[in-house]
């Protein structure tokens, strides 16, 4: 689904040639300034690689309409971001800023238990911990039914238990809807447990892929 | 009407003590501006010293390039002081905030001199202080609108991020900051407008009559001023922000940081 090809960020990350698979669930880990999080970016056209080349699907993503890329690869980044309002509201309102109708209640209560946050609606954000939030935004992002999902540690704020329910019920949901999956985690027991592949990023450039099933 | 009552310096010096009691306010509440205070005061008396010499200079020399030469002067310090209170923005937008604070203010003095008042452009009496009025009430408001736009930039930074990562355009994500950065601009326009007459007597309007103008004449120039004032306001900052925006992102649609 993706290969890079000598990409390079800014001179500071040089990234090994590597192929992302489709319908999988792609863990990348790395320790920190390995890059992880600016390798998402890259895959959702949010920065461009400063020289390589990345393709998508066969097609060089530099050619791609970025606004278009980036609905088909959706990334949730790290710092979750909901509005002042409630739980529809915000649904709503991301919605709108993708120039969508809203979407039914029912499949809204749906999204939010599938991310193990069964809250009413009209719950106020500005109320939600830091790791609900988290969740809901997940779940509005899960919502736009992207053909790949980009999770950028999306479990940092939730304790173990919690954690691996979100992370086997979201599988569980791309794999049924054919999306990919691929998650930049620092935790060894959810990539053990839920990883198809493991790419390992280091400094020095050098790579390991492991398949886990 | 009587004859203007002028202002003998000695008498006009002891104005300088109200500075004073500023001064002990400051000290009192710890405001630590006394500085400013001095530079502010000092300032403002040479430059509008020196504006009067070249006034009279001018008024008593009518010729239009005069005129042209003051007006492209007040439109350049205007310029450069919005500019030097947005240093980090880049070369594009700087451009589209000069160009349009000097195409809208010049427009709308032309218009005010030529339309509203009838007298002739080059006429420095008319247009300079009138030129004044609007390009420097231009330059506040695009202060206002400018400020208020980078803070929300600056505040609204994770929620840009998201918007962008999940595929929002970055027309969609911008355009309610420059929105609200319009109408942080244009608002103390319309609110003076609300208090003219019963709270204030305006400026223009207080020089007029105590020149010796009728108050109905004086009145009719400060309505036509405090309404072009507004539309100067809000075409400078309209075009800058509208414009400006775009220059935030580029092909990629990737919203520089």
């Amino acid at each position: 689904m993706f290969t890079l090809k000598k990409v390079n960020f800014i001179d500071l990350i040089s990234y090994p040639d590597l192929t992302i698979e489709k319908r999988k669930a792609s863990f990348i880990i790395g320790e920190s300034g390995t890059g992880k999080s600016t390798l998402l970016k890259l895959l959702n056209g949010t920065v461009s690689a400063t020289s390589g080349e990345i393709f998508y699907n066969g097609e060089n993503i530099e050619n791609l309409d970025p606004v278009e890329l980036r609905r088909e690869v959706l990334l949730a980044g790290q710092n979750a971001y909901l509005f002042d309002r409630t739980i529809e509201e915000n649904f709503d309102t991301f919605y709108k800023y993708r120039d969508l109708l809203p979407l039914e209640n029912e499949k809204k209560t749906q999204y939010l238990k599938t991310l193990c946050v069964p809250f009413e609606l009209d719950a106020q954000c500005s109320i939600l911990s830091g790791g609900e939030k988290q969740r809901v935004f997940i779940a509005i992002c899960l919502s736009f039914n992207p053909k790949v999902l980009l999770l950028d540690e999306p479990t940092s704020a939730l304790d173990d238990a919690t954690a691996h329910n979100v992370i086997k019920s979201v599988k569980e949901y791309c794999k049924k809807n054919d999306i990919t999956l691929i998650i930049v985690s620092h935790s060894k027991e959810i990539i053990e447990t839920h990883a198809d592949v493991i790419i390992k990023l280091t400094a020095n450039k050098k790579m390991s892929i492991r398949n886990e099933k | 009407m009587d004859d203007i009552i002028t202002i003998n310096l000695w008498q006009f010096a002891i104005v300088y003590a109200v500075l004073i009691v500023i001064l002990i306010i400051m000290k009192k509440c710890n405001v630590k501006k006394t500085k400013l205070l001095f530079i502010a005061s000092l300032r403002m008396t040479v430059q509008l010293v020196l504006a009067g010499l070249v006034l009279t200079f001018i008024l008593d020399n009518q010729h239009w390039g005069f005129t042209v030469g003051y007006l492209i002067l007040m439109t350049g310090f205007a310029i450069g002081m919005v500019l030097w209170r947005n240093k980090t923005l880049n070369l594009k937008f700087k451009f589209i905030i000069a160009s349009s604070l000097a195409v809208t203010g010049l427009a709308m003095v032309t218009f005010f001199v030529i339309a509203i008042v009838g007298a002739d452009f080059f006429d420095a009496r008319y247009t300079i202080p009138l030129a004044g009025m609007i390009i420097g009430n231009a330059m506040t408001g695009l202060t206002l609108g400018l400020r208020s736009f980078r803070e929300q930039l600056k505040s609204n930074k994770a929620q840009i991020e998201a918007l962008i990562n999940i595929g929002a355009t970055p027309k969609k994500i911008l355009i309610p900051f420059v929105n609200r950065g319009i109408e942080t601009a244009i608002l103390p326009s319309l609110q003076s407008m609300l208090g003219m007459g019963i709270i204030s007597l305006p400026g223009m309007m207080t020089g007029q009559i105590l020149s010796g103008t009728s108050p109905q004449t004086a009145i009719l120039y400060q309505i036509a001023i405090l309404i072009t004032i507004s539309g100067v306001v809000a075409l400078s900052v309209f075009l800058s922000l509208f414009l400006g925006y775009r220059t935030l992102y580029n092909k990629r649609c990737q919203i520089a940081s």
